[in-house]
């Protein structure tokens, strides 16, 4: 079973207590009634997904229902490390 | 022509059972009633001072029946009938949620075993008093480990029939 590393509960906890949540660092428009269909198509469609590291989100839902970020390689679904929300891209 | 074989258990046959149930090394049995309380807040002072309560500060840390779920989130479990205050107008939230869940408690050397038929974490590394959310199959439980052999688990009333089921199918020579 594939061990995830909760920044809140500073355990490794299994995978099943977990929730994906897309990819991290997508910040929502600060004046969403300025933006132009384009920019609304990017930031609601347009993700970079990577081969190799890539920064997403997860919600520790049946555990402390936080959501932190990871950076997990695609490739080999290796964990490089969790940090909380909020947190600057590792 | 398509048979078409009834399955072997439907949920409608599942029950909830009322009286304990013993299997070779461990018991299953209802908690008795008790006072839940949901509590919410950013700052736990806050909290604390509006309920005259101390709550732990580390995440699966219990301290007289309150278990701390999250870094803003807390779940008593308290003596039936407990109330609590409401703080109205803090920055709090104290909502009674006692007829959300059911405790049933396994005790006894194969209780660990029981839980473990379902539940991914290291149970047996969890040290006594501590407790935390999870999951039990596909099921939401939470779980305290109230002393060496004794375990309870709150479990929300629409999964209690189920979960109690599954535990008896785990239990060594039980009979439901
Ligand atoms: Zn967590």
């Amino acid at each position: 079973m594939l061990l995830i590393h909760c920044p809140y509960c500073e355990e490794a906890r299994p995978e099943v207590e977990f929730v994906y949540g897309g990819e991290a660092h997508i910040a929502r428009p600060l004046d969403p009634s300025t933006y132009s269909d384009e920019q609304w198509e990017e930031f609601l469609y347009i993700r970079s997904n990577p081969r190799g590291r890539h920064h997403e989100r997860w919600r520790h839902t049946h555990g402390c229902g936080r959501f932190f970020n990871a950076v997990r390689d695609t490739v080999t679904d290796v964990f490089e490390t969790t940090y909380k929300a909020g947190e600057a891209r590792k | 022509m398509v048979e078409i074989a009834e399955i072997a258990v439907s949920a409608a046959e599942l029950k909830l059972g009322t009286e304990p149930v013993a299997g070779a090394s461990v018991t299953l049995s209802h908690a008795a009633p008790r006072a839940r309380y949901s509590l919410r807040a950013r700052d736990a002072k806050v909290l604390s001072d509006v309920i005259g309560r101390a709550l732990p500060g580390r995440i699966g840390d219990q301290a007289d029946g309150a278990i701390c779920l999250g870094p803003d989130e807390w779940y008593a479990i308290l003596p039936e009938g407990t109330a609590m205050p409401r703080g109205e107008g803090l920055p709090v939230s104290v909502t009674d949620i006692s007829s959300r869940a059911l405790g049933l408690v396994l005790e006894g050397p194969g209780a660990l075993g029981v839980l473990s038929s379902g539940c991914p974490l290291d149970l047996g590394k969890m040290a006594v008093g501590r407790a935390t959310r999870t999951v039990f199959e596909t099921v939401e439980i939470i779980v305290w480990r109230e002393a060496e052999d004794r375990w309870h688990v709150e479990v929300w009333r629409s999964f209690a029939t189920w979960l109690w089921n599954a535990f008896l199918a785990a239990i060594p020579g039980a009979h439901g």
